[in-house]
């Protein structure tokens, strides 16, 4: 298994009495959120966080294919690898990244999203309309072996109400889909990126393939050559 | 019929159903104890190979509003799930994970393995509201002789709705189609099986079209 398919969701959840929790919980309740404040979805202090920054090992690659986010509260996704941020505005500054708009999560989120208030006055259960993705990660991300990457989610609103009594409901949650190349298939990816072809597991599998047909024809050629040396030394 | 599609469909609701005492705690859709199983782990036998191709569970909607507060108060469904203004969602927060043998398939980017893929990510059953974010691919393969599991772990019971239409939270078990899981895998056997180990030493990947593309080439090559 040296090609994965990984996910990682986050979500503003984490146990009374605490900002951030290494393991889901069934008492999970939502957190409040600073507008404008960005948030490393791993090691960010809010919501479900994991134990150390996110970072490639030597034979490690890793492919980021998707990022998405909740639309409330005008969230938005950010990828920054060691000190490089991704999404840039034109005149090369800084910008939140992907909103949420652009990239709902889940897929057909309620479309009911105040643009300009924590509390869409005109929300309702069972609206009928649902946002669909206008962005698509294409080409993917590359985190390179050694390097550290980060997930930033930044809400342009504060959620309505301090979190951490239920007293305000206000979760939103973000997604990365990646995949991890590992051992043998990490060389492979990087091979790929000397020869500028796209990192894939189809690239991946062709690049297997190629070596094993060169394999067969050396091997074949080989043969074929000490066959024609003891025909000679016959003569 | 060496080569076929199969699917594994569970539910929370049926046999001995999911109460709230479950929540929290991972179960084999196969063999743990809850929803319909099966009679024995799932495994292969030394001439099946199994790919799995797709797993979804039921979805979970974060509502990204106070949903109690000011203004608009949600108490009802939210397109179709049950909602619970604590935790703020609506849902069970199910989560679904792969294991093989002993290893889990899903990690976090601290290679610490993690519930899985979200409902909200791999939605089961696909609609309008709850689209997938998420495609398994590469496929998952289990080689001969390998025991394998589907996990579902869900957080939030007060998202779920029993038979009488309560939150499973306050007691009671679960309502069918409350809390479903869905597997797709392609079982390949005997000599398809053989093939299929073939393609994986070539690193090709294991799909009907390339056992059929091998056959075809074993052919040619003997003609």
């Amino acid at each position: 298994m040296s090609m994965r398919s990984q996910v990682y969701e986050w979500a503003n959840l984490a146990p009374v009495g605490q900002t951030s929790t290494l393991r889901r919980t069934i008492a999970d309740v939502p957190k409040a959120l600073t507008a404008n404040r960005e948030l490393d979805l791993f090691i960010g202090g809010v919501g479900n966080n994991i134990t150390k920054p996110a970072e490639t090992t030597a034979t490690q690659f890793i492919v980021i294919e998707d990022i998405a986010c909740s639309p409330n509260l005008g969230g938005a996704m950010q990828i920054r690898i060691n000190t490089t941020d991704y999404f840039q505005n034109p005149d090369v500054t800084d910008m939140l990244g992907i909103p949420g708009l652009a990239s709902p999560y889940p897929r057909g989120a309620n479309s009911s999203v105040a643009l300009a208030a924590a509390t869409p006055a005109a929300f309702q259960a069972g609206v009928i309309g649902n946002i669909l993705k206008s962005f698509d990660l294409y080409p993917d991300v590359y985190v390179l072996p050694g390097q550290t990457f980060q997930i930033l989610y930044t809400p342009r609103l504060a959620t309505p109400a301090a979190a951490d009594t239920a007293t305000s409901t206000a979760v939103v949650s973000a997604f990365v889909k990646y995949t991890l190349y590992d051992g043998p298939d990490a060389l492979i990816a990087n091979k790929l990126l000397e020869l500028g072809v796209t990192i894939n597991p189809n690239n991946v599998d062709w690049y297997k393939r190629s070596l094993i047909e060169q394999q067969q024809r050396s091997a074949s050629a080989a043969s074929a050559a000490a066959a024609a040396l003891a025909n000679g030394g016959g003569q | 019929m060496s080569m076929r599609s199969q699917v594994y469909e569970w539910d929370a609701g049926r046999n001995t159903a999911a109460a709230n005492a479950n929540a929290g705690t991972r179960t084999s859709i196969f063999i743990g104890g809850i929803g319909n199983n099966i009679t024995k782990p799932a495994e292969t036998t030394a001439t099946e190979f199994v790919v799995i191709e797709d797993i979804a569970v039921s979805p979970t909607l974060p509502l990204g509003i106070d949903g109690h507060a000011a203004g608009p108060v949600v108490t009802t469904d939210v397109r179709g799930l049950s909602y619970d203004p604590v935790q703020g969602t609506a849902g069970g927060r199910a989560f679904c994970q792969v294991r093989i043998n002993t290893t889990d398939y899903f990690l976090d980017p601290d290679n610490v393995p993690n519930d899985g893929i979200p409902g909200t990510a791999s939605p089961y059953p696909r609609s309008l509201n709850f689209q997938p974010s998420f495609n398994l691919y590469p496929d998952v393969y289990v080689l001969p002789g390998q025991v394998w599991d589907v996990l579902v772990t869900f957080y939030h019971a007060a998202g779920l709705l029993t038979t009488t239409g309560t939150s499973l939270a306050a007691g009671g078990v679960a309502a069918t189609g409350q809390l479903q899981c869905f597997v797709k895998y392609t079982l390949y056997d005997g000599p398809d099986a053989l093939i299929a180990n073939k393609l994986l030493e070539m690193g090709i990947s294991i799909n009907p079209g390339n056992v059929d593309w091998y056959k075809r080439s074993l052919l040619a090559s003997q003609a």
